[in-house]
């Protein structure tokens, strides 16, 4: 949903390394998409913890969340993603959910849940049909 | 208030949702679960811009209930409200109604959404008057990013520092300690892509809070990482382990529920004996 695609996305950063400074992925040695902005090949778009930190204390405003998700769609997912990926498309939640879920909430005092229905989830994001089999 | 648990809070974490209904019913807040939730959106936002459907799909469905949402995880947090804020554009919002309008559903962007944190910052004097143990812990913080960020969004607390879940906890009488990593991430998304360096994020985390009695957060995604993964990490000895709590839970025996109440086992509860004066 970004209209103007990468390379308008980037145009307001100044590359002054303020993002990669606070990130904490970067704070554990490994290279995130803060790296990518810094002008470095080493990183990925998926090595990230959506904490936000990044974005907030960007001077210019550049929307790195949007230009990480650009990105990612072009870069192969890892495991973990993929898996919640797939569990929503089938199921509608990203960890596999069934009916059995009301026993636990009944043994934990609370009332009975109703899921959303699987046909609709399918209606609702029709345009993935197919990748809910996996990669 | 319209009740979104978010997958992680309904699979995994019952008694967060137990602990925060309990709180909130003694401030005359009734959380009525809304029917059909399913999961916000986060997950498929990596891989297609529908993740849009599934976001306004809930939020039509609270709209329906005429209710304002009240979730418990800063990533459901945050998407949601970013899904609202993407959908004032006529022709997104335009096109997601076409797709809702199949199951009968419309979207208008009429309900708001607020995180816990959010909803009891608005209530402190009547927590105060609720609050009757004073808890003699020392609590060390995690604040939930994404209910925070990005601010432009969220729109409430200091983005970078929040304090507002200290002035909460501060009601307590426990405590609330500073710590180096007090305003880091947990690491739980992190893990999903690179398990280890997950891990390792929320081992640091949880180091640098040693000196606390119990670390209380916010958060499904926080509690998963630094409560349901601590016994993962390589560093930590079974006899290290720090107690976490979610906020709701703390607030609860501050309120003085008894643990069974608040989700709270008997295992945990026998480490803070001794705090509840």
């Amino acid at each position: 949903m970004t209209g103007g695609g990468l390379n308008a996305l980037l145009e307001g950063c100044t590359q002054c390394g303020l993002c990669r400074e606070v990130c904490i992925v970067e704070r554990l040695g490994a290279h995130s998409i803060t790296s990518f902005l810094c002008g470095e090949e080493d990183y990925s778009s998926w090595l990230c913890s959506s904490c936000w930190r990044c974005q907030e204390a960007c001077p210019q405003g550049v929307d790195i969340h949007a230009i990480m998700m650009e990105m990612r769609r072009d870069e192969e997912a890892p495991a973990g993603h993929e898996a919640n990926l797939v569990s929503v498309l089938r199921s509608g939640y990203a960890l596999a959910m069934s009916e059995e879920i009301n026993e636990t909430r009944r043994i934990h005092g609370l009332e009975p849940v109703e899921l959303v229905p699987a046909e609709w989830v399918h209606a609702l994001l029709r345009g993935q049909e197919g990748r809910e089999k996996g990669a | 208030m319209a009740f979104f648990p978010g997958c992680l809070v309904l699979q995994r974490m019952p008694q967060y949702e137990k602990a925060a209904r309990r709180v909130l019913k003694e401030l005359d807040i009734v959380l009525e679960s809304i029917p059909r939730a399913a999961c916000c959106g986060a997950p498929l936002e990596s891989f297609t811009d529908e993740w849009l459907y599934l976001a306004a799909y809930n939020l039509a469905l609270a709209e329906g209930m005429e209710l304002d949402v009240l979730t418990l995880c800063g990533n459901c947090t945050n998407t949601l409200l970013r899904a609202k804020a993407a959908l004032t554009d006529p022709s997104l919002c335009l096109a997601v109604n076409e797709r809702l309008h199949e199951i009968d559903l419309h979207f208008d962007g009429a309900t708001t959404v607020r995180h816990l944190i959010h909803v009891l910052s608005e209530r402190l004097e009547v927590l105060r008057e609720k609050v009757g143990a004073e808890l003699s812990l020392k609590v060390a913080l995690t604040h939930p990013c994404q209910a925070f960020r990005p601010h432009e969004i969220l729109g409430f607390d200091d983005p970078l520092q929040p304090q507002v879940m200290r002035r909460i906890v501060e009601l307590t009488g426990a405590e609330v300690i500073a710590y180096e990593a007090e305003y880091d991430c947990c690491g739980s998304t992190l893990y999903l892509a690179d398990e280890e360096l997950g891990l390792e994020a929320g081992e640091r985390k949880l180091e640098s809070a040693a000196e606390a009695d119990v670390l209380v957060d916010a958060c499904g995604n926080c509690q998963l990482l630094l409560e349901r993964f601590q016994g993962l990490m390589k560093g930590r000895a079974p006899e290290e382990r720090l107690p976490v709590l979610t906020l709701p839970q703390l607030l609860g025996l501050a309120m003085g529920m008894a643990p069974a109440e608040l989700g709270i086992g008997s295992m945990m509860a026998s480490k803070l004996q001794g705090s509840l004066a």
